[in-house]
């Protein structure tokens, strides 16, 4: 795969003023920039990081260059939310697609494995999220109860924030003491991470990078997950599908009948 | 309810209720159930709001977390709407801060939102009366989280 990665980035070069990619340092991967003539010896598929805040960062200081980028699924979706929010400008970008290989899904408890156009590898299918509905049959005393134990182990090292391309405000709610007290860990249940989870509505691709950051291993993305499934089944926005569709808030979408969420009585 | 446990007469569980309202349809329903005479319980305090599209979902964490037992959210019906689709906004915002709530183990019942007009003073009445009844029957906020 990191063979036909290099092959294709080579390919491409020409076109553009630089390849933003994964690179080898030490052990793990950063992001990096390569340019032409640029030698790709170190160039890096796994482990894997989230590019797009690398994206909107470079082309924030050259707003005139073009640029490719190697995408996985969730790098896709995530740069088209982010390009609905004027983060990210699409049309000065080329995307690269890899399809993630099976183990890198049972991993990440993917659904989508891939982007829309794959370039390198063999799209597998998604994992199914049957974790969600075994976590719903828990009733909700057991639910409240999984909960508090686990935000009780938060540190509150904004990890989750930080790694998230869909976090971008240059203000955080999450940092005002009107909202989230300070100087207090972990922060009080359950302002920090509900209004977190909030935030993520509409926006949220699934990635996982948050739960993976987190210090305190706190299944994230149990909640996250769950309501990305609600925002899909009854409003049918799908975050990070088309790229010419206003974001979920922004559109005029409506609950008519406010019956039609339904949320787990027990 | 008194607690069970203690000596101490202490005075019976009354909900205390946040309503958020919206200032040119629900505000003005409610004045009207107030004009009209009309008795609702005086469980709910109300916040004006310039539009229901303003009640974020902090805004609604943070009175639960000060100790509301309940949070009703009222804006002009759809297509009313002051700021023409500020309610929109409402409309997806709250049913799924619902959803987030019950996720987590939190009730999603101490939350409601419904449209009320400002013609609609007898309505105003009947849902707070019916959401301050739901509201005693779940019980304190205490029960689920720290507050204060
Ligand atoms: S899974 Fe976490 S990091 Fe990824 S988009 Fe959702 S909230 Fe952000
Ligand atoms: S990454 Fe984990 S420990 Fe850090 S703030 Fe987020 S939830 Fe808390
Ligand atoms: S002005 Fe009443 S809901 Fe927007």
């Amino acid at each position: 795969m990191l063979e036909a990665l290099r092959k294709k980035i080579q390919e491409i070069m020409p076109q553009v003023d630089g390849v933003i990619a994964l690179r080898r340092v030490g052990k793990g991967t950063a992001p990096h920039l390569f340019l032409p003539g640029d030698d790709l010896s170190e160039l890096a598929l796994s482990p894997q990081f989230p590019l797009p805040t690398p994206v909107r960062i470079i082309q924030a200081k050259y707003p005139d260059k073009r640029f490719a980028v190697v995408v996985r699924g969730c790098d896709e979706r995530q740069l088209v939310e982010m390009a609905k929010r004027r983060q990210i400008f699409l049309d000065k970008l080329t995307m690269i697609g890899v399809a993630c290989t099976k183990e890198q899904a049972e991993y990440c408890r993917c659904e989508m494995p891939f982007p829309k156009q794959v370039d390198i590898g063999e799209t597998v299918e998604g994992i199914p999220q049957t974790f969600l509905d075994d976590f719903l049959a828990k009733p909700r005393e057991e639910r409240l109860a999984f909960w508090k134990h686990a935000f009780a182990k938060c540190i509150k090292c904004y990890g989750c924030r930080n790694i998230c391309p869909e976090c971008f405000c240059k203000e955080c709610v999450l940092e005002d003491n009107l909202w989230v007290t300070s100087g207090t860990v972990p922060p009080p249940f359950p302002m920090f991470h509900l209004i977190r989870a909030m935030h993520t509505v509409g926006k949220c691709v699934a990635c996982g990078e948050c739960e993976r950051t987190c210090p305190a291993d706190i299944p994230l993305t149990i909640l996250y997950k769950l309501l990305k499934r609600d925002v899909e089944t009854v409003f049918h926005y799908y975050a990070g599908a088309d790229p010419n569709e206003p974001p979920l808030m922004d559109s005029t979408i409506f609950l008519a009948d406010m019956d039609m969420l339904h949320p787990p009585r027990r | 309810m008194s607690s069970p446990e203690s000596n101490v007469q202490q005075p019976p569980y009354e909900p205390k209720i946040i309503g958020f309202l919206c200032n040119w349809c629900s505000y003005a329903g409610a004045d009207l159930a107030g004009t009209s005479r009309l008795s609702y319980p005086p469980n709910i305090r109300i916040v004006r709001v310039q539009c229901s599209g303003r009640v974020s979902p902090e805004l609604v964490l943070k009175a639960f977390h000060e100790g509301a037992d309940g949070v009703i959210v009222l804006g002009c019906h759809i297509g009313d709407c002051h700021y023409i689709d500020g309610n929109h906004r409402t409309s997806k915002r709250i049913p799924m801060l619902r959803q987030l709530l019950a996720y987590a183990g939190i009730e999603p019942d101490r939350l409601r939102l419904e449209w009320v007009s400002a013609a609609e003073g007898e309505r105003f009445a009947t849902i707070v009366k019916e959401f301050t009844e739901t509201v005693r029957e779940l019980g304190p906020i205490k029960r689920v989280m720290v507050t204060g």
